[in-house]
């Protein structure tokens, strides 16, 4: 059965689960954020999720980073 | 001499050093000028106004000595509020730094000073370079001097504002997502973001240490090449620079454009984010003068903006994250809302996010250099709309990510933004060219070339 629209927050075409939004935003920390912003909290967890989801995974397991991985001259 | 405040930063210097212009009356001009204008614009957080006269004092004397300090001697310059200025607050315009005060010059200042310009002061910003206009700071933020009620870009507000209102000459700003460009695009002034590693970026507060350039805003791209010439260098303390290959950038200005060949990403604003009409048409505009100017205009095709801001957003947000993690955790209320968003994101992408997004961007530098294989220069818009109103957060929210800047954040490239045109509702419309890295000099023929056609260096703001 769906959740009530009320445990949801949607933002940016993105809908978050506030429960969801409440056990990341703690992990992370961000538990006087969560008391005094939990809009702003939810935005953000929202935010992030619809970044993610635009980027093309590169398909070639070889596929490098950049900035290249390359030790510094502190090793 | 009159209308000294339109006076480029080169016109000044010279004028200095053939003793035909004191520094200390071009200071005086603008020091009047700045009481007279800022209260509408908000320029400043700092004003330093003391200090500069002393320092033009010093240079005027040293000019009667015979001893030039360098190509800006005697020039004030305005530095964005995240840039140390040693003995000034570094608040970057929010609660959490307002009482951080800079024991030493960044590197870029230093250069400047070398080269004999003169600080003014420090420049408004959206907080940390990210959250803005925010009206729930310290300090109000920037106006755009066209038209006071719309918003001057950002995130080097102060910047963009100061240098098109004829405040100062020539202003440092940082870009990250487009914050050079986009006030400059605003304000209808030139704003250089170099290509990654040109400028150290030491002494400069970060956003994101592999997105974040420092660039040169001015009235006129021969100031934009000249500050440029004095800022680029390789900075062992700055991990991220690059030694850059030796050259001058003002030399080729005013070369003719013929067999110059400009790839146009037109997707980009009739596709990806379809432009506001007016800007659609300054963008052709500006294309068909290239080519009358001699330069071949071919259609070139990159990845779509969406997915270069989504690589931009990962990236920035996690390594914002990194540095705003602790204060966001102990004291989110000192921060305005806008900027508490956004740096918040970063703690919501997994370590796998960040490397997928950083395995994309080396695919979306690869799909770029092969573009600039094939043309000397890209243009491409920098903003969909002219500036849209500052007091409406709606407005705010609906244009600021309509642009095209993010894309060479992510592949490091040098990308310009200028005037290319003025909207009939008497606000700026602007372009952007892009060049391969370290071409900075092409770039700066190109857009020069569309200066000296167009006439834009000559247009100013009718503010008072």
């Amino acid at each position: 059965m769906d959740k009530p629209a009320m445990d949801k927050t949607t933002i940016d075409n993105q809908t978050v689960d506030n429960k969801i939004v409440e056990v990341l935003a703690r992990r992370a920390g961000l538990d006087k954020a969560l008391a005094q912003f939990p809009d702003d909290v939810a935005a953000a967890v929202a935010q992030a999720a619809g970044a993610v989801q635009k980027i093309k995974v590169p398909a070639d397991p070889r596929a490098e980073p950049w900035p290249p991985m390359r030790a510094g001259d502190g090793l | 001499m009159s209308d000294l405040h339109w006076m480029s930063a080169a016109a000044a210097a010279k004028a200095i050093a053939a003793r035909d212009l004191s520094p200390v009356e071009l200071m005086a001009a603008l020091l009047a000028r700045i009481e007279q204008l800022d209260p509408k614009l908000n320029t400043f957080i700092r004003l330093d106004g003391e200090a500069a006269m002393a320092a033009a004092r010093t240079a005027e004397a040293e000019v009667a000595a015979g001893r030039l300090r360098g190509p800006l001697h005697g020039v004030p310059v305005g530095i964005k509020d995240i840039i140390d200025v040693a003995g000034l607050p570094t608040t970057c315009h929010s609660k959490i730094l307002q009482d951080n005060i800079a024991t030493s010059d960044a590197v870029c200042v230093s250069k400047l000073r070398g080269a004999g310009a003169i600080v003014l002061g420090k420049l408004s910003t959206h907080e940390f370079a990210i959250g803005g206009p925010s009206h729930d700071l310290p300090w109000p933020p920037a106006r755009n001097p066209w038209n006071t009620d719309h918003h001057p870009g950002g995130s080097s507000s102060g910047s963009g504002s100061g240098v098109a209102a004829g405040l100062f000459p020539m202003a440092l700003g940082s870009d990250t997502g487009g914050s050079v460009r986009n006030p400059a695009s605003c304000c209808g002034i030139v704003g250089l973001k170099p290509t990654y590693g040109l400028v150290s970026r030491r002494g400069v507060f970060p956003l994101s240490f592999t997105l974040d350039h420092v660039g040169p805003m001015t009235r006129t791209v021969a100031d934009n090449a000249l500050m440029l010439k004095v800022l680029a260098g390789h900075d062992p303390a700055d991990p991220g620079s690059a030694a850059p290959p030796r050259g001058g950038y003002a030399e080729g200005l005013e070369r003719s454009m013929l067999g110059l060949r400009v790839g146009f990403v037109r997707h980009f604003h009739e596709v990806d984010q379809p432009a506001d009409p007016e800007v659609t048409a300054a963008l052709e505009h500006v294309a068909r003068t290239l080519q009358l100017e001699g330069a071949e205009v071919r259609d070139i095709h990159l990845p779509t903006l969406g997915e270069f801001a989504a690589v931009n957003r990962v990236i920035l947000q996690s390594e914002a994250w990194a540095i705003h993690g602790p204060w966001l955790r102990e004291r989110p209320g000192d921060y305005g809302q806008l900027a508490r968003r956004r740096l918040m994101g970063g703690a919501f992408f997994a370590a796998g996010d960040y490397v997928q997004a950083q395995r994309r961007r080396l695919e979306m530098i690869a799909a770029v250099e092969e573009a600039l294989r094939d043309v000397d220069v890209l243009l491409c818009a920098s903003s969909m709309d002219p500036a849209c109103r500052i007091d409406i957060p709606a407005d705010i929210e609906r244009t600021y990510p309509r642009q095209a800047r993010t894309p060479f954040n992510v592949t490091g490239h040098p990308a310009l933004a200028m005037m290319a045109g003025v909207s009939a509702s008497g606000l700026p419309l602007s372009v952007q060219f892009v060049g391969r890295n370290f071409a900075e000099a092409t770039l700066f023929q190109v857009a020069r070339g569309w200066e000296r056609a167009a006439g834009t260096d000559k247009k100013h703001p009718a503010i008072v």
